[in-house]
């Protein structure tokens, strides 16, 4: 199928307001397709053995026409939250917000929480250029680096073929490999990136499903009032 | 004729703002270059927005104002929870817009029954397309030996878990670290979990949590009765794999396209 043909179709279920769905671009109808809306978030270890963990937070997207994309909303702050002990309640918070060209990080534990929030101005990480096509990054004092610009869109999902599962119109239902298309092929994302030394998260005493010690990490994003 | 007088007149005008523009000479800024100056995007020779360049510095302006509270607008955790599990009727409050404004710590009570009710809903629609009533196609415990509830309640809490001491894997239904032949079934001894790494493919593992039953296979495309055409729904794969370009330094991911 072509990608124009794809791309309308889905925009007319963007019009309809129909169901949608992907990592959690587009998800609930008040975010979607807004500077706020969150396309996806990854947490992971740069390399195997390494002390440090990466978050890539997703913002925005060009995967369908007329969504918000291409510049960071200096009224987002958008928070990576850090669980430690698995309560679910954040224990430390990195901020990230953009200011004329440059995307600002605060970072300490997370005196307030719940769903407002403001900068944690006493404890900033750090600030970097937003990139344009090749990344800049910055690394801190200590040892956190920081990115922000633009960047391919790594989420794959072939979403025509879920939303004619989901609606019952496909009784085979998902395509075999070679035949289904990933509808994020050449997508862009507006991303933030940190890369943060675990000892400056602490050690992990909350466990996931099969018993192993993790952080419990969300991001949310956060309009101004 | 009328033409000549328009041309003309160009010319006369042509002239005042090449005099003007003379008068100028030793103004050292381009005024091309200040005409973007403050257009509200960065661009020309700036170095952030309307600053920087042949603007005005960046740094001469007042530290960056960061005053304010901000409300929250959206929410994730793992991918495809909102957008797979989450449920809007018609005429009724959304749930997906109030999953974005719910903290974690109060998402598995107020979500958990709405999302075993949907994954009860993705079974009706294939008995309804294999002919059978919705009763006869109810979802079965999974590979982790969650039941529904279980399923439900664990995923509604929208949280990513990741391990500061482990390899990063979202769940890898290969890995059985202890040879013991079992996979990922939870006796203490397998890695899965733990973070959510670029390359991980999020949707084939959360359709095999969802619809591949205790062998992480029960809706896979089968062919029953080896007569060449598929007996069984494909859930448990949606055929696709990564396609962006992943690097192996800081930030990872490939430049935009």
């Amino acid at each position: 199928m072509k990608n124009t043909k794809l791309l309308w179709g889905l925009a007319a279920l963007v019009a309809a307001g129909s169901i949608l769905v992907a990592a959690d671009h587009i998800d609930a109808p008040s975010s979607m397709g807004t500077t706020a809306d969150i396309a996806d978030f990854f947490a992971f270890e740069p390399s195997e053995g390494s002390d440090n963990t990466v978050f890539v937070v997703d913002v925005q997207s060009d995967v369908l026409p007329d969504l918000a994309y291409g510049t960071f909303d200096e009224d987002i702050l958008t928070e990576i939250n850090i669980d430690v002990d698995g309560d679910l309640v954040e224990d430390y918070v990195i901020q990230a917000t953009p200011r004329n060209g440059r995307m600002y990080f605060f970072f300490g534990t997370a005196v307030q929480t719940g769903l407002i929030s403001e900068v944690l101005t006493d404890n900033p990480l750090g600030d970097v250029a937003i990139s344009a096509t090749t990344a800049v990054v910055e690394i801190t004092d200590n040892g956190v680096k920081l990115f922000a610009g633009p960047r391919q869109d790594p989420f794959f999902f072939d979403f025509f073929q879920f939303n004619a599962v989901k609606g019952g119109m496909a009784p085979e239902g998902f395509l075999p490999a070679g035949e289904a298309e990933n509808t994020f092929a050449g997508a862009n994302t507006m991303s933030i990136a940190v890369e943060i030394p675990n000892n400056l998260l602490g050690t992990p005493t909350a466990q996931n499903a099969l018993g192993l010690s993790v952080y419990k990490t969300w991001v949310t994003t956060n309009r101004k009032q | 004729m009328k033409l000549t007088k328009i041309i003309n007149r160009s010319l006369v005008l042509l002239a005042l703002v090449a005099i003007t523009a003379c008068s100028n000479d030793d103004n050292p800024i381009d005024p091309v270059a200040m005409a973007t100056c403050t257009d509200g995007v960065m661009n020309g020779d700036e170095t952030g927005v309307d600053c920087g360049g042949s603007c005005i510095p960046c740094d001469m302006g007042q530290e960056p104002d960061f005053s304010g509270s901000y409300a929250q607008a959206d929410h994730m955790g793992r991918p495809g929870i909102n957008t797979v599990l989450g449920f809007d009727m018609d005429g009724q409050t959304s749930v997906k817009d109030a999953q974005n404004v719910t903290t974690p710590a109060e998402m598995a009570a107020t979500f958990q029954a709405g999302y075993e009710a949907r994954l009860e809903q993705y079974h009706d629609v294939y008995a309804g397309l294999l002919g059978l009533q919705p009763e006869d196609v109810d979802y079965e415990n999974n590979i982790l030996g969650l039941s529904a509830t279980n399923l439900t309640t664990y995923l509604a809490a929208d949280v990513l878990d990741v391990a500061a001491d482990f390899p990063t894997t979202y769940f890898n239904p290969g890995t059985d670290y202890d040879g013991d032949g079992r996979i990922l079934v939870p006796d203490g001894d397998e890695i899965g979990l733990t973070g959510r790494a670029l390359q991980d493919d999020v949707i084939d593992v959360s359709l095999i949590l969802l619809f591949g039953g205790n062998e992480g296979t029960r809706f896979s495309g089968q062919d029953v009765d080896f007569d060449g055409i598929q007996d069984l729904p494909r859930l448990t794969s949606d055929g696709v794999g990564l396609t962006a370009t992943i690097g192996s330094e800081f930030p990872f991911v490939g430049n935009p396209q």
